[in-house]
């Protein structure tokens, strides 16, 4: 269902490329590599919160930020970076909680507005509390380490990120074949008749909701640490929005997509911003081409992939083998192809 | 077993439902009949708390429940086949089953997360439970199938065995007979009198009098959101007042 068999025959060599990939980048892919890993991982909490308990947030963002600045506040006053590390999701779940009580009563539009307008609000604080640096922000945050060792080096981070994409990817695959993970698939569909079956949807969504902040909280840590610094700026409307675009180019309701598709649009950015910073562009070039390309790629797998990236190739993938292994029928082809 | 004492609602100060009152005792069959517009959804919504009463009460196995949420009902012992689909998409058959273990079992997001014991225990639960469910309603060569592909009367059958996966005290059916052809009608009717003959109560709200006519022990009639009659069917059908209703509404 969630994983097709082809997606395991693929996971393995990813994952030796994966960590593989640390030792032989140079300080600026690695750069890219760092904060791919970190959008894969808020971009998993997207995928299970829209696209299995079918909630839609636009403002993950918000929660990446507490998670960053949690950590930077916690380790510049003197607590160690593996507690403010830990603490980053903790906080951005309890945040979630609080606001998520009133917010998750609605749905929709209406829930993804309210919760862009919380990141909005929360960045305008952020902008002129004192604590929190104001524009300027935090910075000389402490290098992450654990006891006397202190971790340096773009390497050490990127092992660390991607672990920690690994933990977030485990957890939830963990939740969704199970009880709870069901209740959440079942209420995304019908909340009442949910709730007819004994599920206590308010309850579960208001999980979800947790679940997917501390996800973005945990990146937003990590995050910090590495860049050594955080501020307002470091965290506009637009990075809410990439998630988004990132889970259903990948392919909402599958974990695997969340990291296709935010690899997708990572490089794909990438690409065009080398492609605006060629001499003789415009200098509004960059800009404008990573505005419009998160319009121009949604729409386009809106309208041909509408189940996203994962599940069209995979689907075309196992489809194939059942074709070559023996002769099925239209029937069985068919359901291989939609599944997802 | 189920008691609805005085019960209204009204929406934009018009009555759906006024001053009903009913019981289902324990093993009985109840049957709620009436035409269209006579308040039968909305009776059945104020049962399983999906919606809230204006006035009066409801009370389930001896306790008021009219303040309890619909999960909290689910947990006393309701379970409920809905009027339409209802199954719940991007889900095979047998994991739409499984949902109706929810209410028995309480593995949570830590215990799943970190696949502790109690997750293990209570999924091999499930997956028994749900196993007898699909055999019971002739499911199970079809439970690994994307539940929403199934044709509609199948579709009621996996709502059936998501009710009973649940072991309810009271089944409550809305309208299951709509939008089921010839065939699936007679399966489903079958296997309501299967249920009932394993000592099921069931509470069945239906728009097709011959369908409460057979199953039924007992029939209430509702109209323009008051009951009208209440007794065995076949003396239930021939009521003046029963006839009038069903008549004045096809004239």
């Amino acid at each position: 269902m969630s994983r097709p068999p082809v997606g395991t025959l693929i996971g393995l060599p990813v994952a030796a490329v994966t960590l593989a990939l640390p030792a032989v980048l140079d300080d600026s892919a690695l750069a890219v590599y760092i904060l791919l890993g970190l959008a894969a991982m808020v971009t998993v909490g997207v995928s299970l919160l829209m696209g299995y308990a079918g909630q839609v947030s636009l403002g993950q963002g918000a929660f990446y930020a507490i998670g960053a600045y949690t950590a930077a506040l916690l380790s510049l006053g003197g607590v160690p970076p593996p507690v403010g590390l830990v603490a980053a999701p903790v906080v951005a779940a309890v945040f979630a909680v609080v606001i998520g009580t009133p917010l998750l009563r609605l749905r929709g539009h209406h829930l993804a507005f309210a919760t862009l307008a919380m990141q909005l609000i929360l960045l305008s604080l952020a902008g002129q509390l004192d604590f929190t640096g104001g524009d300027i922000g935090l910075q000389a945050i402490p290098q992450f380490g654990v006891g006397s060792f202190e971790m340096g080096g773009a390497a050490a981070y990127a092992y660390l990120t991607w672990g920690g994409l690994a933990l977030v990817m485990l957890v939830t695959h963990n939740v969704i074949t199970s009880r709870p993970g069901r209740a959440l698939r079942a209420l995304a569909t019908s909340e009442t008749a949910a709730a007819s079956s004994g599920i206590p949807v308010g309850r579960y969504k208001l999980t979800v909701f947790a679940l997917s902040a501390a996800f973005a909280g945990l990146a937003g840590g990590i995050y910090c640490f590495y860049t050594g610094y955080v501020a307002p700026g470091s965290f506009p409307v637009l990075i809410s929005i990439q998630y988004i675009v990132m889970a259903v180019v990948g392919g909402l309701g599958t974990i695997w997509g969340a990291v296709v598709g935010a690899t997708a649009i990572t490089l794909l950015l990438q690409g065009l911003n080398t492609l605006a910073t060629v001499p003789g562009m415009p200098t509004y070039a960059p800009s404008v081409l990573s505005y419009a390309v998160y319009a121009l790629v949604l729409i386009v797998v809106v309208l041909f992939l509408p189940q996203g990236l994962l599940p069209a190739v995979t689907g075309r993938l196992a489809a194939r083998r059942d074709r070559t292994r023996q002769p099925l029928t239209e029937e069985r082809d068919g359901s291989a192809a939609e599944s997802r | 077993m189920l008691a609805v004492t005085g019960i209204s609602r009204s929406f934009g100060g018009v009555y759906a439902v006024r001053d009903v009152t009913l019981a289902v005792g324990e093993g009985e069959v109840c049957g709620v009949i009436g035409p269209n517009g006579a308040g039968k959804s909305t009776l059945f919504n104020l049962i399983t708390g999906h919606l809230a009463a204006d006035r009066g009460g409801v009370s389930f196995l001896g306790r008021p429940v009219e303040r309890l949420a619909p999960h909290r009902r689910a947990r006393l012992g309701m379970a409920i086949v809905f009027q339409g689909a209802r199954v719940f998409r991007g889900m095979t058959v047998r994991e739409n089953v499984m949902v109706g273990m929810h209410g028995r079992t309480r593995a949570g997001f830590v215990s799943a997360a970190l696949r502790l014991p109690r997750h293990r225990r209570d999924e091999r639960e499930i997956a028994r439970e749900a196993g007898l469910a699909l055999d019971r309603v002739g499911l199970a060569e079809w439970a690994d199938r994307p539940a929403d592909r199934l044709p509609m009367g199948q579709q009621r059958a996996l709502q059936l065995a998501r009710a009973l996966c649940a072991r309810p005290r009271l089944l409550l059916l809305d309208e299951p007979a709509s939008g089921l052809r010839a065939g699936e009608r007679e399966r489903l009717a079958t296997l309501v009198e299967e249920l009932r003959a394993s000592g099921l109560t069931i509470l069945l709200i239906e728009h097709d009098v011959g369908f409460v006519t057979r199953l039924a022990d007992r029939a209430v009639v509702l109209d323009l959101g008051q009951v009208i009659a209440d007794g065995p069917p076949a003396e239930v059908r021939a009521d003046p007042l029963v006839l009038a209703a069903y008549l004045g509404q096809a004239s």
